[in-house]
């Protein structure tokens, strides 16, 4: 596996990045998975999905958001006020839920008190709730509104011919990862989750021309890959709230399991589904970016998550399911409850757990959690 | 065969030594910043109450919060499991366990077998377990082992409106300078305790037999009050101390291994 997965998973400022940055390349952050990259690959800018790893505080974040608010964009919050971000050329807020919703004002707040940490271009970009004709066609006009956006702020054309090549790369780093998700079905997995998720965030973090052509070699590499590492390991798939780091999948894999599936933002949610090629690019990417989501941010689906859920369950041969919410997410610590309980009367064994976001202050409480819920699958650590 | 459990919590570390299913010898000390020196001193004692040796042992189970660091141990399991094991031993028809450590609260629902079908444990904060009772005592200049019985001689107990900790002291401290009397604030405290377990032990519905495990389930006062809110009565182990049914369930796993 090439080591700049690694190094885009665990680090904002990566080698890859920073090449980008000193050929001149212009980069675009953004917060959610319901923005479409394409429009800003075809600007000829990197759309660069942002997250809160390597902060040792929320000082920051927590002075601008309240307290009973989720960790993740006060997180976010703290990383630009630190400087973090200092590499932007832009950045794209959403209403992925309220929580992130709030940091597109306290982000405009601290960029008053943090000179420089506010990105020259910085769009509200809203994204509807539910898939209706209408909604479709207002999201697509909100995306033709971002291009437009950007085309004038940077002075550049984002023509037809471009966004056509954009939809084919994102395209083909679609099909890539579907790829890379099927072999985590094998009976023995080629890889970890850990580096499967490495993997998958390095392609929200660097640029998607170099990013394909590696992980199309290492794909290529773990087909051949006929060693029984991860055999017999209780397998898990891991569901709910936002993962951007590797240190909850670390700590479940930890106590034995290998985690084979996942159904989260940054994780298998990313890449599901294409952007039709057609005469009405807006209309085709607003389809694919709201259809193919499975956020619980998306009203009415709930049914369509839980269904996911049990295919993937099925797909990946999991042996249990591990439902994960970060303090203070409404959406997924309610609706892991409702999955929770259906779940149990069909049998399927689950957990749920919570935690704050980032790098695991407490790792010991959320090992002995699973280790317990391991055990209940008769595949503890000293099964495995 | 000889076995050992060894049960390293946030609070406390607890030894047992068992020969089939008799303890014979146990400890109980204060945790200390280095689990594996607690662990080390924790089983010390409790051999040498049991006239043993550590060559003595045949197997030995490490489990709690500083389980990963026994160097001595030949395998290390879930408090869960070492929990549900020591209670089964402990109250043979529980179906369902409260324990309550020191910075952790559990509620398991035992399968026939005694294995662990469901169970559910504190998320938010650590304000329904031991550390909680420790604050409180300590602000009222009670001896912990006396807080329960507060409840008994209680005519008004005080309610606590917060669930922090910290913010329940200062309620607490509010009520001592009101010159409320140390046993309504101690009913008080007890039964506020009670509350929060209560949602808990509802989480994965509680079935006759209850056995309450870990050092609050030396609490009365939390007992009664729980017993109220849950509408059943509690067993408590008479058995052995049930500080101990971690070590004990450790002891017991150890046996079962090849």
């Amino acid at each position: 596996m090439d080591p700049i997965f690694n190094e885009a998973a665990i680090k904002i400022q990566n080698s890859s990045l920073l090449e980008y940055k000193k050929k001149g390349g212009r980069v675009i952050g953004y917060v959610c998975s319901h923005v479409p990259e394409e429009v800003i690959a075809a600007a000829d800018m990197l759309p660069f999905r942002l997250r809160g790893i390597e902060i040792k505080s929320t000082a920051i974040g927590d002075s601008y958001f309240g307290p009973f608010v989720c960790s993740c964009p006060k997180a976010l919050l703290q990383n630009a006020g630190e400087g973090r971000f200092s590499f932007l050329d832009g950045a794209i807020m959403v209403q992925a839920c309220d929580s992130m919703r709030r940091l597109d004002e306290c982000w405009r707040k601290a960029g008053t008190d943090f000179p420089g940490s506010l990105p020259d271009f910085f769009h509200y970009f809203a994204v509807p709730h539910k898939v209706t004709d209408y909604s479709v066609q207002f999201f697509a006009e909100e995306i033709e509104k971002l291009a437009k956006a950007i085309e004038e702020h940077f002075k550049v054309s984002i023509t037809g011919q471009k966004l056509d090549e954009a939809i084919e790369i994102y395209n083909t780093t679609r099909d890539l990862l579907v790829q890379l998700e099927t072999l985590r079905h094998r009976d023995s997995p080629p890889l970890t989750g850990s580096e499967t998720m490495a993997i998958v965030l390095a392609g929200t973090a660097m640029p998607k021309s170099d990013y394909n052509k590696l992980l199309e070699a290492t794909i290529e590499d773990l087909k051949k890959q006929r060693a029984k590492t991860h055999a017999g390991k209780p397998r898990i798939l891991l569901a709910g709230s936002v993962v951007d780091d590797l240190t909850l999948i670390d700590a479940i894999e930890a106590e034995g399991a290998v985690v084979v599936a996942d159904t989260v933002c940054f994780g298998a949610r990313a890449y599901s589904g294409h952007v039709e090629k057609g005469d009405s690019r807006w209309q085709t990417l607003a389809r694919r970016y709201l259809n193919e989501q499975f956020c619980p941010r998306m009203f009415g689906y709930s049914n369509e998550r839980y269904e996911l859920i049990l295919q993937k369950f099925k797909d990946s041969k999991a042996d249990g399911i591990v439902f994960q919410n970060i303090r203070f997410c409404d959406l997924h610590g309610s609706e892991n409850g409702l999955f929770n309980k259906r779940l149990d009367k069909a049998g399927i064994p689950n957990t749920r757990i919570e935690r704050e976001y980032g790098e695991l202050a407490d790792e010991g409480r959320v090992r002995m959690r699973i280790g317990a819920f391991l055990e209940t699958l008769g595949r503890g650590k000293s099964a495995a | 065969m000889i076995t050992a459990g060894c049960d390293v919590g946030s609070l406390t570390s607890k030894a047992v030594v068992m020969r089939g299913d008799r303890i014979l010898g146990s400890a109980i000390i204060r945790s200390r910043t280095k689990p594996e020196e607690a662990a080390s001193q924790v089983l010390d004692e409790a051999l040498k109450q049991a006239g043993l040796t550590r060559k003595d042992i045949s197997k030995c189970v490490g489990t709690g919060y500083g389980r990963e660091r026994i160097d001595f141990v030949n395998d290390t399991r879930s408090e869960i499991a070492c929990h549900a094991k020591g209670a089964k031993w402990l109250v043979p028809t529980a179906k369902t366990v409260i324990d309550i450590g020191g910075q952790d609260c559990k509620a398991m629902r035992l399968d026939e077998d005694g294995s662990v079908g469901r169970f559910v444990t504190n998320d938010k904060c650590a304000a329904g377990t031991g550390r909680f009772l420790e604050v409180m005592a300590n602000v009222l200049h009670v001896p912990i082992e006396e807080l329960g019985k507060l409840s008994a001689r209680a005519k008004a107990p005080v309610v606590l409106a917060s669930t922090c900790t910290v913010w329940a002291q200062a309620d607490v401290i509010e009520y001592l300078n009101a010159e409320t009397s140390i046993e309504d604030i101690g009913g008080g405290i007890n039964n506020a305790m009670a509350g929060r377990v209560a949602s808990l032990a509802n989480a994965v519905k509680v079935e006759r037999d209850v056995c309450m495990t870990g050092g609050v389930a030396k609490n009365i006062g939390v007992i009664r009050a729980l017993e109220k809110l849950i509408g059943q009565r509690i067993v408590i182990p008479r058995k052995a101390d049930p500080q101990l049914a971690g070590a004990i369930g450790a002891a017991l796993l150890a046996r079962e291994m090849n």
